[in-house]
């Protein structure tokens, strides 16, 4: 078993490791059935919702995908291997993983609170006549998942405060709010107007799947992305204009702006890791009434919260602390096999160790 | 389109939607003229992205200016249009585009207009002419035949016929080359011109100039790329532009225009020398001034200050008089927006006349927000929607006027009758005031000058139903002689133009006073005496003169015309005395009296205060059975079809190129039924050529423009279409005070028929004719230093060409989205040369621009009124005071207080 230390956290500080813009590389689709497609069917568009909307509207209708079951990184695998296939090149990669995974590992210098067990395996995709060195794939550890999200439910809310289930759903509804199925101009009034009144339905999904890379670890990630701001560029090379869609509570207080400013780390991160340059957080108040907008930059957040916030945390060391650790894991999953990453709650460290042979 | 009085309603109710546009000038530095660098941050403090030029609006006053002589040749009309389209730029500095429309073929809806605009300017026309012939021999036969040289040339010199103005015609073709030049001139020559776009919309291609301005705006919007948060502004005269901007639903737009409450106590030129200083009818035909005239002529209009009209300032207006508390569905400030865009068309458009109940100095447009506002909640939603029209809903609006319709017109009456007895009593103080002075002729009531009103101040004297201001205004320090001639004997002071050429019967629109001219000529003709020549009574200065020609409403608060009412303008009123129509409405003698002297207007015989005035109405105007109610729902019939046309000109583009609204007049308000069951479908059609619409908008007089081949259609007496083109025509006033303002009864051109007739000529026509017919393209220049240039020339002039129509790059074409095309009349690196020649304008060795044929993008989806993701509103300027006061103005209106 290897340890990575992530304290103290102060040798990550300073300039930033060398950072690859995230760039498309191929994308597919859940419909509304979730059913896959490689293709971007489920692509959204973003315009705005109208403030005063009510959040709670049509949550006894929430129709609400089971995610219990495992279906590992079934459609991040197809996608690649459909692309190999496509291009006739290997997808190389240090790392191929889903976004959220690489959010847990980048939040982790300023996260104590929340552990993570995650499974990183080396076998090669595709026809197995691919000379290029296997790359490994990293994916949540189904069953950890599933325990942790027991416990966050099971835990109490305050009287008279929404459940988690409905503060869950105000997440969904906002993007139901927000989204139109096609370009604005080619979206009928009547769609945009009614979307208040449509069922919320997190079935569908689009995701893109980038090239990055930061320091020395060359990334391939998928992850869900809301919508579309414009339109894809012509050109494959720019860089492509998404939205990410957040909910928060308004900020009445101090211990808001801190709750906040906690949330926007993973808000950050989380675009950050795709290439989405922008944000656009839907505040609400008490009982799930849209209050306004606020749409921001991705690459303004760490700014704005060393400079107007709190500081409760720090962009490049975030940054610095994936390089280092990725280049070490990089040299510490040597063998194929199935490999443990784990870090326990407020633990100093991140465990990794060999848990099957290949 | 120009409504007029539009400006001045606007800027009393919202006056905070007006600044004045802070303008760098060219400086004088040791005798040099050091220019306006446009390079430099724009002194308004902000910075614009796309100018719109709606070219005819600076053609016109630079072709035939009112307040100065107008340029010798073409040349220089076309170096006065590059400097005062300069002038606008640099105010603008516009940072991304400057799109120039120019007019080409208009729909078919509109030519109704223009033809009847064309048609009165070119009898004015020949009118100047015959005065100027006329009183050249005067002056010969006064001075014993010497006259001198200068003053005979002046005179000579025929007026420019501004109907050359029209898509088609040589004058056009001139224009479209010396934009062409001039643009690529100043991308050559200009830093700052080299990092704009320039799209240039000739009068070949179809369209209004302001529409096709409208079409590119649309087309970017429907564009993913487009930015929302870009900065518009919009040159031109019409008022409505606002609207237009409104309908763009792009809340970073102005409009700019000339401030034309702005005044100079100077008066206008002479119509007859071109010399300031008198009026036609005072006109001696005197040496030119050599000191004056010249060296200041460009800075008569150089010197008019311009303002902006802040569309979202208007939008913030409108926010709160459009909000109606407890409407029972959402309030959508876009929707609102349109549906008081339409509200407005019932005022006053240019493709159909305005209803007889409504009228913008009435505040009528008040008046249709009242019911508006009360009928909200029983129509259920908004009346319109992107640009269609819920004719269910409107029957509520056309209902709750229906109600008001017969009080209108006797408040109207009682309005005008108490101004009338106001005229009089004033006439006749001034009388004895004059009596009591010196007859020194010289006089004037007191009036001062009529200055830029004070837009900080709140709105005055805007009384519900009641007259914006009193009407009846003493004209500004009107000379009636050349100042500082003293050395003129009495005798000569005495015959003027007027005097020999006016012997005629003289009708006056005018009914409460002679003009001064008249006066003279009542001397000069031994007549009778007892009128004195006093000035400053006379109507001209009620300045809501309307638009003669597409100046739009320009002249609208314009200060005196060159004459009280034009020779041409009374010739046009004679003829009205042997057209049996009556006119119906507000300067009309007093019931039953006959009229005493051809000075008095003809008789009303409509009189919209009495009782059955729809049966006189649809009688004398449409010459009806008065128990053809039918014919009534017809007519309104045609004029909602009218007003959906407007709506969807306005908002999607024009619906079709055929339609028109088919009669002179408008119907009652009471005369709109069962429009829940009216079905409205337009055929989209196909617009004209350029010579059917000469055709179709020019007199016989005219003829000059359109090729020669044509001419025998518009003037053999055995030409199947001569009927299109009579040499006389009554103007009915129509309840107008001035023949301008009136209907001039032309019949309607039957397209078939005229297609027809044309058909005949066509392959007779020479190739360059052939040439100036086709349909032209939009053309985007731009300069070799652009970041776009690459790109384009890469794909078309390098030896890998590409696709023959590229499609842009918003990301290097900053935002501009459409295809472009090779044009094959441009070769790069050539020399760009003036097409006039002369030498007026440099030529240049090495042409450093790029022109390519553009074409926007087609959407062939509705164009919805919906703010665009990503805008961010202006800061508010309005504070909570100017908004109380609109709320409140607002609430206090409609069923509740007094309204039907
Ligand atoms: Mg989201």
């Amino acid at each position: 078993m290897d340890n990575f230390a992530i304290h103290p956290v102060s040798r990550f500080a300073g300039t930033s490791a060398a950072i690859r813009r995230p760039k498309e590389i191929a994308y597919f689709s859940y419909d509304d059935k979730h059913d896959f497609y490689l293709d971007e069917r489920s692509l959204r568009y973003y315009y705005p919702p109208n403030i005063g909307a009510d959040l709670s509207k049509g949550f006894e209708s929430f129709q609400q995908l089971d995610d219990t079951a495992d279906d590992h990184l079934d459609s991040l695998l197809k996608t690649i291997i459909d692309l190999e296939r496509r291009t006739g090149t290997k997808c190389a990669a240090d790392i191929i993983t889903w976004r959220g995974m690489m959010t847990k590992i980048m939040a982790t210098p300023f996260d104590n609170m929340n552990g993570f067990e995650m499974n990183a395996t080396r076998f090669q995709v595709g026809k197995p006549k691919a000379v290029v060195a296997s790359s490994p794939f990293i994916e949540e550890n189904h069953e950890h998942k599933l325990e942790s999200r027991k416990a966050q439910h099971g835990q109490p809310s305050r009287p008279g405060a929404p459940s988690q289930d409905l503060m869950s759903y105000w997440g969904y509804k906002f993007e139901t709010l927000s989204l139109i199925p096609d370009q604005w101009n080619s979206t009928p009034r009547e769609f945009i107007e009614r979307r208040e009144d449509m069922v919320v339905n997190n079935y569908a999904q689009y995701c893109s799947i980038v090239k990055t890379g930061i320091g020395k670890a060359r990334l391939v990630i998928g992850g869900e992305v809301d919508a579309l701001w414009d339109c894809k560029p012509e050109n494959k090379d720019e860089p492509i204009n998404w939205v990410e869609l957040k909910t928060s509570a308004e900020i009445e207080n101090d211990k808001d702006v801190l709750k906040y400013e906690r949330k926007l780390l993973k808000f950050w991160i989380q675009s950050f890791l795709l290439g989405v340059p922008r944000i656009i957080v839907g505040f609400r108040d008490r009982n799930g009434i849209l209050q306004r907008l606020e749409e921001m930059e991705t690459k303004d957040i760490p700014g704005l919260v060393k400079k107007r916030g709190k500081g409760t945390w720090d962009g490049n060391l975030c940054i610095n602390f994936t390089a280092s650790f990725l280049e070490w894991l990089k040299q510490t999953i040597t063998s194929e096999g199935v490999w443990r990453i784990k870090r326990r709650e407020r633990s100093p460290m991140i465990e990794v160790f060999k848990t099957e042979e290949s | 389109m120009g409504v007029p009085a539009l400006f001045r309603w606007l800027s009393q109710k919202y006056p905070k939607i007006i600044s004045q546009v802070i303008e760098e000038k060219p400086e004088d530095v040791d005798g040099q003229q050091v220019p306006v660098n446009m390079a430099g941050p724009n002194p308004n403090g902000e910075e614009f992205d796309n100018l719109y030029l709606d070219m005819n609006g600076i053609v016109h006053p630079c072709s035939h200016p009112e307040d100065r002589p107008p340029p010798a040749t073409e040349e220089d009309m076309m170096v006065a249009i590059f400097e005062y389209t300069e002038r606008v730029v640099n105010m603008v500095r516009p940072r991304k585009l400057l799109m120039i429309a120019v007019d080409g073929v208009a729909p078919r809806a509109k030519m109704n207009q223009q033809r009847s605009r064309r048609f009165r300017s070119a009898q004015e026309a020949k009118q100047k002419d015959e005065d100027k012939e006329e009183f050249l021999k005067m002056l010969k036969s006064q001075n014993g035949g010497d006259l001198h040289e200068d003053a005979a040339a002046m005179v000579q010199k025929k007026t420019w016929d501004s109907n050359a103005i029209t898509p088609g015609t040589p004058f056009m073709d001139i224009l479209a080359a010396s934009l062409r030049y001039w643009c690529a001139y100043k991308v050559n020559t200009d830093p700052a011109w080299e990092k704009v776009k320039i799209i240039l919309s000739d009068a070949t291609v179809p369209g209004e100039g302001e529409h096709k301005i409208m079409e590119f705006i649309r087309s970017q919007r429907s564009s993913p790329e487009h930015d929302p948060n870009t900065r518009h502004v919009i040159y031109g005269l019409d008022a409505d532009l606002i609207m237009l901007g409104l309908a763009t639903h792009e809340p970073h737009f102005r409009v700019l225009r000339e401030d034309v409450f702005f005044q100079e106590s100077k008066a206008r030129t002479c119509h007859i020398c071109g010399q300031k200083g008198h009026i036609a009818e005072a006109c001696k035909g005197e040496v030119k001034q050599k000191d004056g005239d010249f060296g200041e002529k460009d800075r008569a209009l150089a010197d008019k200050p311009f303002i902006w009209l802040h569309v979202s300032i208007l939008r913030e207006y409108l926010e709160a008089e459009l909000h109606v508390p407890q409407q029972p569905f959402r309030f959508d400030l876009e929707r609102a927006l349109d549906d008081w865009v339409f509200m407005c068309f019932f005022v006053g458009n240019d493709f159909l006349p305005h209803l007889p109940s409504l009228d913008i100095r009435e505040n009528g447009i008040d008046t249709l927000i009242a019911i508006w506002r009360d009928n909200l909640p029983l129509m259920g939603s908004y009346l319109t929607k992107d640009g269609h029209v819920d004719l269910e809903r409107a029957q509520f609006i056309l209902d709750g006027l229906a109600k008001q319709e017969d009080a209108i017109f006797r408040r109207r009456r009682e309005t005008e009758q108490r101004r009338d007895a106001n005229a009089k009593r004033r006439k006749l103080e001034e009388q004895n005031r004059n009596g009591q002075k010196s007859s020194n002729g010289n006089s004037r009531t007191p009036g001062g000058r009529r200055g830029s009103p004070d837009y900080s101040s709140p709105a005055n004297g805007v009384a519900r139903g009641g007259k914006a201001k009193d009407p009846v205004f003493a004209p500004p320090n009107l000379p009636l002689f050349v100042p500082g001639r003293g050395e003129l004997t009495k005798e000569e002071r005495a015959v003027t133009h007027d005097m020999i050429v006016n012997r005629g019967a003289v009708y006056k629109a005018n009914a409460a006073n002679k003009s001064v001219a008249a006066a003279l000529k009542s001397q000069f003709l031994g007549g009778n005496q007892s009128e004195p020549p006093a000035i400053g009574s006379n109507d001209v200065s009620e300045k809501d003169v309307e638009a003669e020609d597409e100046q739009g409403d320009v002249a609208e608060h314009a200060g005196p015309t060159d004459t009280p009412i034009s020779a041409s303008k009374k010739r046009k009123a004679e003829l009205m005395e042997d057209d049996d129509a009556g006119t119906p409405g507000r300067d009309s003698p007093v019931a039953g009296k006959p009229p005493v002297d051809s000075d008095e207007p003809p008789p009303d015989n409509v009189r919209l205060w009495e009782e059955g005035y729809a049966d006189r109405y649809y009688e004398t105007k449409f010459h009806v059975d008065p128990k053809d109610i039918a014919f009534r729902n017809q007519v309104a019939k045609s004029y909602v079809e009218g007003l959906a046309w407007v709506l969807l000109y306005y908002f999607q583009g024009c619906p079709s190129w055929t339609w028109y609204y088919p009669y002179h007049y408008a119907p009652f308000a009471a005369d709109f039924v069962e429009m829940d069951k009216m079905e409205i479908h337009f055929d989209k059609g196909k617009p004209f050529k350029p010579f059917e619409q000469l055709m179709g908008v020019l007199p016989a007089a005219s003829n000059h423009a359109i090729p020669e081949v044509f001419h025998p259609l518009m003037t053999d007496e055995d030409s199947t279409i001569i009927d299109f083109y009579p040499e006389d025509f009554p103007v009915d006033l129509n309840g107008k005070k001035f023949a301008w303002q009136g209907v001039a009864i032309l019949p309607f051109i039957d397209e078939k028929r005229l297609l027809d007739a044309m058909a005949t000529k066509y392959p007779l026509l020479s190739a360059e004719e052939h040439a100036r017919n086709e349909k032209g393209r939009d053309v985007l220049i731009m300069s070799d230093r652009h970041p776009l240039y690459e790109e384009i020339a890469t794909n078309f002039y390098s030896k890998r060409q590409g696709a023959p129509k590229y499609k842009l790059n918003p990301s290097v074409s900053e935002g501009l989205a459409g295809k472009v095309e090779k044009n094959e009349d441009y070769f790069p690196q050539s020399s760009l040369t003036f097409p006039l020649g002369e030498g007026l304008m440099p030529n240049l060795e090495e042409d450093h621009s790029i022109s390519v044929h553009y074409e926007m993008p087609h959407s062939s989806h509705i164009h919805k009124s919906m703010l665009l993701r990503g805008v961010k509103l202006p800061p508010p300027i309005l504070d909570s005071a100017d908004i109380a006061a609109t709320k409140g103005r607002a609430n206090n209106s409609g069923r509740s207080f007094g309204g039907a």
